[in-house]
């Protein structure tokens, strides 16, 4: 056989990365603690090299700062592992009926592998926070950003031109789509410090909207991964028309409704902009009935948290009436709608709205490897007791 | 001689029941019984105040006793009657534990010898320890040992104080021997003094006298339903499930807004005046008249609440525990003279162990309503017994006393564990809503934990494979071979259990949080517990590892999983930590270590390794060097 079919068929190799994995994970969990889940996550995990350094907050740190630990990433130990399997399968299993467990739980394991890898790429959560006796047709990612052009001239509904900040480099032209004007980003921060200055700035890079009217400046911070805090997203932008450059804008998820908006005007039109968490539209609004915030006698403890909501579709055949609580999500529309989080005093209520199209994926992986883990160690016991038996 | 060997274990089996459930010598004529059962509402659930009683000592002193001044043993029920109805004589007894009392610097405080103290033994130093602990760090986790040791010492203290207030205000013994009289003056001069209240406030002319007495009370009282404890006051019939109990300061206050005054309270009051005069037959009427009170007003909860103090009172897990170091022992000496007798014993008192053991666990859920896993000191309890569940098969199967000797190893230790964990207060706590569901507590959990069970149990079997093996002489090949597949057949059992437990819980997590897998440090550490049974299984399957490699992995099995169960929650991060104490850091590093001294054992060379079996395994090798060194090719 082919030396390297060989290599990358062999159970040795097997052992070798289920010991990287184990080290992998055992690291990405540890790392957690400073930099939080999802930080650590797209580090370790979706990834395909991590370097493993050694704890600032650690004992001895300035002797042993030194420490790093190279280590495959999620992604290639992953696909190693698919390779190694595939391989594995191809040169030396036979299916028999004595091997079909070991076929179940390794199709189980592959299934479930693609299905992670979909989900690390495909899946979306966002957030959408209804108040009570209130409605809501969007919601909010929280760790992506966009740049909108609200065109509200229409008395019925608005336009909306969205460009995503991660488009937004320094001194990149970009068109706003269906109009005359064009960006230009001067600066941009992915954390920053926005408030109000006391003396007014001399080099005020921006010289429109809020920035002038309310002396409002940004400076740069350290972006943040921790699990409840946000990044203030900044930017400063040069709007031009077709006759050339209109003014500065700054622009920041934290200059939101609470403030004025802000116009950019062009001859007999004009539009909103601003910097805001992304959001998704959808076909229906979800109305919060009423929203229930229970705990234990004598306790703060929570017993129950629950959301009586009403889904208002476009097309009304589709509404529905639903109960959201812990463990009992909705699904509605390839969407699903989770119970996570709640405000203002159990006024508003926080749904967490995950769209992901493989869902089902890890279920029939899971069916498929309990299955024959049954079958595999069921066989054995049965040789055990059988093997007794005549002793 | 055969005989004899029975009849020594079943005397001690019986010395071990006897100890436990000796009845209390009662001579006073009190009806404790019936008092430890009235209800009092503690973290959402009615129970006992046998319980609260329990609970509190274990905070103060991290035992089940008190010794009063001259000598005699306290049930925890006796002291909390004192502690609320004869203050007096509470404070005298040594109920604070105080590790290193030298360290604290207060003079004339620590004894030689003696770690545990009085309410009257500490009270002269109140002012300097408030001091100490008005500068310590506000952060728990940023205290040091000593830092802790006074945090403990103000936390113990206060709880004594709130504690004690429970039932009554308390004052001198005058005020305590009239309680019913001031609660008559109090109800009785709500209305006029509400009156003369009004009055003052128009300007009319008012009883000066009577509004200062009906003040007092208000201020008194209200102080107390700030410091008071328990909440022992039911509302009053017909009772919601999800309704709150009041303490003593809020009832009384409740007669102000002109509710009446609950019979609980005068109940109380009659039962601590009885008490202080030695009245047995008043005290016993009333407290017969409070159960029967209760009875009426709850009636679904009061076979529950009388379970948990006959639980409380039986101990199983306590008696449970004992056996296992028996059967420990008994495995221990059948190796060395009388197999067969020793070896059945040791069988029969691990069977009986288990009934004990799942008797215990199924009171908790019956007590709890809940599956046997709700958190970490339940966990434990629950490794310990799958743990001993499968040695008990095992036993079953070969007959060779290795499968009881590891799993009564891994009981007691659990169990050991179990109790230390058990020292932060109350075990059977409310579920956190996200967690409230019995349908995942009894798959995932239950699965999950067993799967921690074998893996502990393998890990056991593989440690006692390198001790016999280096140690002792007549360890044989058979036994080796015996050992490695119990050890096999365990972490099937492991790997099987944590996989699907895993699953399920990704399944769970999909359901209430909208992902299979986050990368959360407990989805992690079960992961890393799966993974670490399909290295076993792949490095056995395909030879990589031969004896010696295949227990030192089973060992390192034993790290895994410790670090799933307690290591992850150190951690502090994700949606699992359901909270836990930093010594358990200590613990964790400890085990470590000893685990990693294992795997050294096991990895020892062959010549180092004094068995038979080591010895033979040398022979060959040696023979195979030899051979490959005169192979002329």
């Amino acid at each position: 056989m082919n030396p390297v079919f060989k290599f990358f068929a062999s159970l040795r190799l097997t052992v070798v990365l289920l010991a990287f994995s184990m080290m992998l994970i055992f690291f990405g969990t540890l790392d957690q603690v400073h930099y939080g889940i999802w930080h650590t996550q797209k580090l370790y995990f979706e990834s395909f090299l991590v370097v493993w350094a050694y704890p600032e907050q650690w004992l001895h740190y300035n002797k042993l700062f030194w420490l790093h630990l190279p280590m495959p990433g999620g992604y290639l130990l992953g696909a190693m592992l698919f390779v190694n399997l595939l391989a594995a399968h191809i040169t030396r299993f036979k299916f028999t009926f004595k091997k079909s467990g070991i076929f179940l739980i390794h199709f189980g394991l592959i299934l479930l592998l693609v299905s992670e890898l979909m989900t690390d790429l495909v899946s979306k959560e966002s957030q959408m926070p209804v108040d009570e006796g209130g409605r809501s047709n969007y919601s909010q990612a929280f760790r992506s950003n966009e740049l909108v052009f609200i065109d509200r001239s229409h008395p019925e509904h608005d336009t909306i031109h969205s460009i995503p900040t991660k488009l937004l480099k320094i001194g990149k032209q970009i068109d706003v789509p269906d109009t005359s004007l064009s960006i230009r980003t001067v600066r941009f921060f992915p954390n920053s410090n926005v408030g109000r200055a006391q003396a007014p700035v001399a080099d005020n890079i921006a010289d429109q909207g809020v920035a002038i009217k309310m002396n409002v400046v940004a400076t740069p911070t350290e972006v943040t991964y921790a699990e409840n805090e946000m990044n203030t997203e900044t930017a400063y932008v040069e709007i031009s028309g077709a006759d050339g450059v209109i003014g500065t804008w700054l622009v920041s998820n934290v200059i939101d409704e609470r403030f004025p908006p802000q116009m950019v005007s062009l001859g007999e039109q004009s539009w909103e902009v601003a910097l805001r968490f992304t959001r998704n539209y959808y076909p229906f609004e979800i109305e919060l009935i009423d929203f229930k915030h229970e705990k234990y006698p004598g306790t703060e403890v929570p017993f129950n948290f629950s959301s009586e909501v009403m889904v208002h579709h476009e097309d009304s055949a589709k509404d529905q009436k639903a109960l959201i609580y812990m463990n009992h999500p909705l699904r509605y529309e390839g969407l699903t709608f989770y119970q996570a989080s709640f405000a203002n005093q159990d006024k508003t209520s926080i749904f967490q709205v995950v769209r992901n199209p493989g869902w089902i994926l890890p279920y029939i992986s899971v069916l498929l490897m309990g299955l024959g883990m049954c079958v595999q160690f069921g066989m054995h016991f049965i040789k055990f007791l059988s093997k007794r038996r005549p002793a | 001689m055969k005989n004899l060997i029975y009849i020594i274990v079943l005397a001690l089996v019986l010395m071990v029941f006897g100890r436990q459930l000796k009845p209390s010598s009662n001579e006073s004529g009190f009806n404790i019984d019936s008092f430890s059962e009235l209800p009092v509402q503690v973290g959402g659930r009615i129970k006992p105040l046998d319980s609260v009683a329990r609970n509190t000592l274990l905070i103060l002193s991290a035992r089940q006793k008190v010794e009063s001044p001259d000598g005699e043993w306290l049930q925890p029920i006796e002291w909390f009657m004192d502690l609320t109805m004869r203050p007096e004589l509470a404070d005298t007894y040594r109920v604070f534990k105080i590790e290193f009392p030298d360290d604290l610097g207060l003079p004339g405080l620590a004894e030689q010898g003696q770690r545990y103290y009085s309410f009257n033994d500490l009270k002269p130093h109140f002012k300097t320890l408030l001091e100490l602990y008005s500068k310590l760090d506000p952060e728990p986790k940023k205290r040091s040992a000593y830092d802790a040791q006074i945090a403990d010492i103000n936390d113990g203290l206060m709880l004594y104080h709130r504690v004690m207030h429970s039932l009554h205000p308390i004052g001198g013994p005058e005020r305590l021997d009239s309680l019913a009289d001031e609660y008559r003056s109090y109800t009785s001069s709500v209305g006029p003094g509400m009156d003369a209240l009004r009055k003052q406030q128009a300007g009319d002319d008012y009883d000066a006298d009577l509004l200062r007495r009906f003040v007092t009370f208000g201020d008194d009282y209200l102080k107390l339903s700030r410091t008071a404890h328990l909440r022992v006051i039911p509302p009053p019939p017909p009772v919601e499930p999800l309704e709150d109990w009041e303490n003593i300061g809020e009832e009384l206050l409740g007669v102000m807004q002109g509710e009446a005054l609950s019979p609980y309270v005068m109940g109380y009051a009659g039962l601590t005046m009885a008490y202080r005069r030695g009245e047995t037959e008043m005290f016993n009427q009333t407290a017969q008249d409070l159960r029967q009170r209760f009875i009426a007003d709850f009636p679904d909860d009061i076979d529950r609440v009388h379970y948990e103090r006959v639980f409380n009172s039986m101990q199983p897990f306590s008696v449970a525990m004992q056996l296992y170091v028996i059967i420990f022992l008994a495995v221990c000496i059948s190796w060395l003279r009388w197999p067969k007798e020793l070896g059945n014993a040791a069988f029969w008192v691990l069977v009986l162990a288990f009934i004990i053991h799942t008797l215990g666990l199924a009171s908790r859920m019956y007590i709890q309503g809940r599956p046997p896993v709700t958190n970490l000191y339940s966990s434990a309890v629950f490794v310990g017994w799958g743990a001993v569940l499968l040695g008990v098969f095992l036993e079953r199967f070969t007959r060779n006393g290795i499968g009881a000797a590891m799993a009564s190893l891994v009981g007691f230790c659990t169990l050991i564990v179990a109790h230390h964990l058990a020292m932060s207060g109350d075990t059977l706590e409310m579920m956190r809503a996200v967690l409230d569901s019995n349908f995942w507590l009894a798959t995932h959990v239950v699965v999950i934990t067993f799967g921690y069970s074998a893996m502990f149990l393998a890990g056991a079997l593989a440690i006692f494979y390198g001790v016999l093996g280096v140690f002792g002489n007549r360890f044989d090949n058979k036994s080796a071979r015996t050992l490695s597949g119990m050890v096999y057949g365990i972490i099937c059992f492991g790997t099987l259990f944590s996989l699907v437990g895993t699953i399920l819980g990704g399944i769970w997590a999909d359901q209430s949080w909208g992902r299979f897998w986050g990368w959360d440090p407990k989805e992690n550490g079960a992961l890393m517990i799966v993974i670490m049974g399909a290295i076993y299984l792949h490095a056995r399957w395909g030879g990589i590892c031969k004896d010696r490699g295949l227990m030192a992995l089973a060992i390192a099995g034993n790290v895994i999983t410790a670090w799933s169960w307690f290591g992850t929650n150190l951690l502090g991060v994700g949606l699992h930590s359901y909270g836990f104490t930093d010594s358990g850091f200590y613990w964790l590093i400890a085990f470590l270590i000893s685990q990693l001294v294992f795997i050294g054992l096991v990895l020892l060379p062959w010549r180092f390794w004094r068995s038979e079996y080591g010895r033979e395994k040398d022979q060959k090798a040696r023979k195979r060097i030899l051979i490959a060194g005169a192979d002329p090719t």
